[in-house]
This record gives C-alpha cells, sequence and structure tokens, in this order.
C-alpha cells in the first residue's frame, strides 16, 4: 500500500524525479499561512527531510489560513504541532525542529538543497537571504491582499534579496491575508521547489507577480 | 525608447501592464515619472511620492533589473533602451 502512496505524481513526473524529491533537504523558514502549506505539500509528495524553523504559538488570526492547525491547538506552540501533523500524514518524511527566529545567530543546516522564505517581515528575510549557504537555493514568498509574488535568488550568484527589495514597506499592524491567496502563493512556491529539485528553476532571477483581483501573472526579471 | 512595466496595484489602477516614451536625454527618473502622470488619464504619483517628491515605502522601483535606492534613487538617470519596473511587493506570509 504505501508503495502505492506517489503513484499519482509519479505518472506525471516519473521514478527519477520522485527520487529526486525522496533525497531532498529543505528547511520551510516560518510556519504561518505559506509554511503551513508549504511544508504539507513537500511532505505529501514524498520530501526526504525538513527543518522547521518557528517560535511561535497559535492564535486565532491564524486560522483563516494555517492549515496544519484548529481550534483545539490555540495557545499551542506551531511547531512541535506541525511535527506532529506532518508526521501523520507522512512519516517517512525526517523532520527536524529549529525554534528560534532568523537573526545574526542563527545557525544555517549544511545539508540544505533549498530554503523555502515563508516568513512575514522583510528584515528577517534579508537576513536569511544572507545566511544562506553558497549555491543553496531560496524561494521567497510573500502576499498581501490579494496579490503576491514568488521568486527564486541562488545564494552567490542572484543579487541579494536586501537589494532587490529595498524599500519595500513593512506595514504597521497586522497585513491583510486570505486563506486563498495564501494557498496561491504556497502553491507557486512548492511547484519551484519541485522545479529546482529536479535540476530545472523557472523562476532564477524571475519574480512572478500574482494578482487574484483579475487572474493575472507576469514576469518581474530581478 | 525606454518602457516602463507597472505590477500589480499600479497595473490595476492604470488598467496597462506597460508603456514605451521616448527617450529624453539626461531625464532622471523623478522627471520620468512626472512626463508619465501628464500622458496617463489616471493620476498614479500619489501612489508613489509623499508631497515633498520624495518615495513612499512601499513600492520598489528597478531600472535593468536594479532597485533605485542602491543607484541614485529619484535622481537615477535614465537612458534609452532602459526598462523601469514598478511594483509594491506583498510583505505577509
Amino acid at each position: 500500500m504505501t508503495a502505492d502512496r506517489y503513484a499519482r505524481q509519479v505518472l506525471h513526473w516519473g521514478k527519477e524525479n520522485q527520487q529526486k524529491i525522496a533525497d531532498a533537504v529543505v528547511m520551510i523558514a516560518g510556519l504561518g499561512g505559506l509554511g503551513a502549506t508549504v511544508s504539507q505539500l513537500l511532505v505529501r509528495a514524498g520530501a526526504g527531510k525538513l527543518y522547521l524553523v518557528d517560535d511561535g504559538i497559535v492564535d486565532w488570526p491564524d486560522l483563516n489560513r494555517q492549515l496544519l492547525y484548529g481550534e483545539g491547538d490555540i495557545g499551542r506552540e506551531k511547531l512541535p504541532l506541525a511535527k506532529e501533523r506532518l508526521s501523520a500524514i507522512n512519516s517517512t518524511t525526517e523532520i527536524s525542529l529549529i525554534e528560534g527566529r532568523i537573526d545574526k545567530n542563527f545557525f544555517m543546516p549544511n545539508d540544505l538543497h533549498a530554503v523555502a522564505d515563508c516568513l512575514d517581515n522583510y528584515s528577517s528575510r534579508f537576513l536569511l537571504d544572507e545566511l544562506t549557504p553558497e549555491g543553496v537555493f531560496l524561494v521567497h514568498g510573500g502576499l498581501e491582499g490579494d496579490h503576491g509574488q514568488v521568486l527564486t535568488l541562488q545564494s552567490g550568484q542572484s543579487q541579494p534579496m536586501s537589494e532587490i527589495f529595498a524599500g519595500a514597506c513593512q506595514p504597521e499592524g497586522s497585513i491583510p491575508v486570505t486563506p486563498d491567496n495564501v494557498v496561491v502563493v504556497a502553491g507557486l512556491m512548492v511547484n519551484e521547489l519541485f522545479a529546482i529539485l529536479f535540476g530545472q528553476p523557472k523562476l532564477l532571477n524571475r519574480c512572478l507577480v500574482v494578482s487574484l483581483a483579475d487572474f493575472h501573472m507576469a514576469f518581474l526579471d530581478v | 525608447m525606454i518602457q516602463i512595466q507597472f505590477y500589480s496595484l499600479l497595473r490595476m489602477l492604470l488598467k496597462q501592464e506597460r508603456i514605451e516614451l521616448p527617450a529624453i536625454e539626461g531625464e532622471t527618473v523623478a522627471q520620468l515619472l512626472a512626463r508619465l502622470q501628464k500622458q496617463l488619464s489616471t493620476p498614479f504619483l500619489h501612489k508613489l511620492l509623499d508631497d515633498d517628491g520624495s518615495m513612499h515605502a512601499g513600492t520598489i522601483i528597478l531600472v535593468n533589473r536594479h532597485n533605485i535606492h542602491h543607484l541614485e534613487g529619484l535622481q537615477t538617470h535614465l537612458n534609452d533602451n532602459d526598462v523601469v519596473a514598478m511594483f509594491p511587493p506583498g510583505a505577509g506570509g
């Protein structure tokens, strides 16, 4: 039965690519809206190992879009909860927890193939990009209201994220985020992560800008 | 010609993805934006600039893929065939 777990996706991308996913090590920075879905999709697809980074607890405003958590989880730490839920979905994925924030003292694992930027503020994103080991791909996702963006950078090859997004606004207070937009942007991030693992990134130095208001997508080269 | 690309909320406000304007020797980004506003029927500079003419936080402006914050800001000079892109990235996750 377990051999059938990936049967439907292997029909699409083949056994060789499935093995690449099984060998993959990906770090998910942030387990909010984007991170909860990105991690779940990677686990469902059979990712070999995930590092999860967060230091938050589940609160009511999280429940509209953070698909790993429910009402009974209010007040609980996201990190162990996420591991519990993800392991229940696929026990073959190794999950390693890193409790804390992305700051200057953050210790990056040295076995990464890719990093998923699922954070919610630009100062942490800039640090994450700075700390990403040379050659490793970072897939950035961000959203607000009914628009969002996905971008892949390769440390040492791409412009630093802090240069590309210099002047980007971190709004005061809560950022408007809806469940549909989170899932769309997270799905695009995972599609790009698969493309990276398969050796053919589609968004390297190319930002995909998405608007749900009129179902529009456009590329912005950076 | 200079190609100006609009993304996200600016694209929706202006109802177009890009526009081309003839290059003017020595023109800066600030001057290009003022020329653009005159040409377009929809005011948009209030989305980009404060009353004193400085940039709002929020929208990034790239000239040939480089953020003008790391060039000469709104005083960055433009040349024929430059591509100017304006984009307000989403911050949430």
